[in-house]
């Protein structure tokens, strides 16, 4: 070893214990400076409307000046047997379920072909899944309107067609609840698509290739391989979809009419179109959120179960 | 003292430099344009007025309402935020909008002047208020001062398609005939309850007992299967009437005036009598910019401008001096008569005491 050599290993040695305290430092502030924004992000724009909300909802911040004070009275009357505000939103769930339930039914087949096909074409076909989004949310769910409307699209068929005669449309197709959640499931395809497409092309071909081999038909690899596989992907869709259309109010307040008014517009009215009550405005929005959350972790749960059984 | 503080801004030299500057500019120019001039020079009131208004008053449609304003203070143009009604202003100011002005009907000139959130218009800063109706000008008063100065004014009423329906009587039972279900579009406002209190017959529609309020909301409930939408703008009106989605609805003049253009329909006036409405200019507490929002009424108050609304919107105006150039029109508004909005002939609106209670029942309604 050369006095040269021997020299750069003792300078190596002697400035390890100088670098060394600089990583770790690095490294302290790394987390708290990656974390940082996002979660003074969540902070200022998450949790601080969610605490004026609350504070909103037990009066001890009021819309409109005078004397005031903790109470919980709006809090009680939601859960009062005459208060209809629940059974508005059971009917908002009940909506929900079942767009999500239907979209998920919808779009799996489409997704799974999309994946598992082997065409080369398949991210041209998802780029034109997805290519509605490339226009307003607004302008396509008014599109419907002209679709569905008594002179829309569907009855001017009819009436053309001798099937339906003018002075009798189909009325239900617009202004009803079945409206709202045609429009929702057609807005909301897409995005129930594509996690269960990310879900499905991942999936190890060669699980596929063993249930053959061990002579299992295409039907029974489908229901005891892809099925389960692509649970997760199902169960985000299907909460890709439920999350948001349970508080939904655009999409009711243009297609919905008396029949298809859902929680979400009564919150809208309770905050600004109607007379100002933000107290049970508050009270609606905090116990749709908690709801939303409980079902939220039940899904995840469910998921993480799921997970584990298949591990 | 309340009311005068736009007044106060002016310092003692200001308003001798004022009734100077008036007086000599007005020798010239006349009196009424050389004070504009001057109140406006010298109060130096600043930036772009702010006007909430209601959809289709402001850069949408209404600017001939305030062309004269524009051409007089060109470097203080409008600028406009959108109510929806006068619940939602409520809202929004209370929630920290700041406008000069906004224009809330007639019912509320009493709960808006309790509130603290407005002051009274001075009326001699207003030339064209002499030409405005007495009787509407004493609906904007509250204890003695000007605190709506009124516009334009029409009714709440019933449009229904002539082909297509049969009314058995003159009635605002017209909006709740089972013959006609899922063709009815109901006005989105707590004023449901008032209505269905005036064809129930309840003492005071207005301020009804808990058990006609009962009644009211029962009986709304029991109707609104019939109902194909509640309706908050009048542009949804119209493409749900003219498509032929609805035939009757709770409707304004300017919707007869739209939709005949469409369809054969009527505007009927109820045996109970319509609801007549007066749209009231109110000046905001502690506005920047009181002397521009006074010239801003004063040109609405204008009767070219009235002409102008009466000929395209199809209201009336309070200036008593417009009258619109068609006659069936000025015939349909009673323009001639000065106290068409009142009795006989309709019920003008007014304060409803328990307003928060209707409002939480028509919630219900609508919740049912």
């Amino acid at each position: 070893m050369g006095a040269g050599e021997g020299g750069l290993t003792v300078e190596a040695a002697t400035s390890e214990p100088a670098v060394a305290p600089r990583r770790r430092r690095r490294r302290r502030l790394a987390t708290p400076a990656l974390l940082g924004l996002p979660v003074s992000w969540l902070a200022v724009f998450f949790l601080a409307p969610i605490a004026i909300v609350a504070a909103y909802s037990v009066d001890v911040l009021v819309l409109f000046p005078g004397p005031h004070g903790f109470t919980i009275s709006a809090w009680r009357s939601l859960f009062s047997s005459s208060n209809p505000y629940l059974h508005l939103f059971a009917k908002s769930v009940e909506m929900s379920l079942i767009v999500s339930a239907v979209v998920v039914v919808v779009a799996y087949p489409l997704a799974y072909f999309l994946a598992l096909s082997g065409t080369k074409r398949k991210y041209i076909l998802l780029l034109i899944l997805i290519a509605p989004f490339l226009t307003s949310y607004l302008l396509r769910v008014l599109a419907w309107k002209v679709i569905l409307g008594d002179e829309g699209v569907i009855n001017t068929f009819l009436f053309s067609t001798g099937l339906r005669s003018p002075d009798h449309p189909l009325s239900f197709l617009l202004y009803s609840r079945f409206a709202v959640m045609l429009v929702l499931g057609y807005v909301w395809l897409p995005f129930v698509a594509l996690p269960i497409f990310v879900t499905l092309e991942t999936l190890d071909q060669g699980l596929l290739e063993a249930a053959s081999d061990l002579y299992a038909s295409r039907l029974q690899a489908f229901v005891r391989v892809t099925l389960p596989l692509s649970a997760p992907g199902l169960v985000a869709a299907f909460l890709f979809v439920f999350i948001p259309t349970v508080g939904e109010f655009i999409t009711p307040s243009l297609v919905g009419g008396t029949g298809g008014y859902m929680y979400g517009n009564q919150i809208v009215d309770l905050f600004g179109t109607g007379f100002p009550d933000w107290e049970t405005g508050s009270v609606l929005a905090l116990f749709l959120l908690a709801v939303i959350a409980v079902l939220t972790l039940v899904f995840v749960r469910f998921l993480r179960t799921g997970e584990a059984q298949a591990a | 003292m309340e009311g005068e503080t736009f007044d106060r801004r002016l310092s003692r030299a200001d308003m001798l430099r004022l009734a100077g500057l008036a007086a000599g500019v007005g020798v010239v120019a006349g009196p009424a344009a050389a004070a504009d001039a001057a109140v406006a020079r010298l109060t130096q009131e600043s930036g772009r007025l702010q006007v909430m208004d209601w959809p289709g008053y402001g850069n949408d449609g209404g600017q001939a309402m305030f062309k004269a304003y524009v051409h007089k203070y060109p470097h203080n143009k409008p600028q406009f935020t959108q109510m929806t009604n006068e619940s939602n202003a409520l809202t929004q100011i209370q929630a920290g909008a700041h406008p000069d002005l906004f224009r809330p009907y007639v019912g509320w000139v009493k709960y808006f002047a309790q509130s603290g959130l407005v002051q009274p218009w001075n009326p001699k800063l207003i030339p064209n208020f002499k030409h405005l109706n007495p009787f509407m000008v004493k609906a904007g008063q509250y204890k003695g001062k000007q605190y709506g100065i009124p516009d334009d004014w029409g009714f709440d009423a019933i449009l229904y398609r002539k082909d297509k329906v049969h009314p058995k009587a003159r009635s605002w039972g017209l909006l709740f005939d089972e013959r006609y279900k899922g063709k009815i579009a109901w006005f989105d406002d707590l004023e449901m309850i008032t209505i269905a209190g005036l064809y129930l017959k309840a003492k005071n529609p207005w301020n009804q007992t808990q058990a006609e309020l009962n009644r009211s909301v029962n009986f709304l409930k029991k109707k609104k299967h019939l109902v194909k939408f509640n309706w908050s703008s009048e542009t949804e009106l119209w493409q749900a009437f003219g498509s032929g989605e609805v035939w009757i609805a709770y409707a304004w003049p300017n919707d007869w005036v739209t939709m005949k253009k469409k369809h054969p329909v009527v505007y009927m006036h109820p045996k109970e009598k319509p609801i007549a409405w007066v749209g009231m200019f109110m000046l905001l507490k502690g506005t920047p910019r009181p002397h521009l929002s006074h010239a801003y009424v004063n040109a609405w108050s204008a009767k070219a401008s009235g002409q102008w609304l009466e000929n395209n919107y199809g209201y009336g105006h309070a200036n008593v001096e417009a009258k619109p150039s068609s006659s069936a029109l000025l015939k349909a508004l009673q323009l001639t008569n000065p106290k068409a909005v009142t009795l006989p002939n309709a019920y003008l609106d007014r304060n409803i005491p328990n307003r928060a209670t209707y409002a939480h029942l028509w919630e219900q309604v609508k919740a049912a």
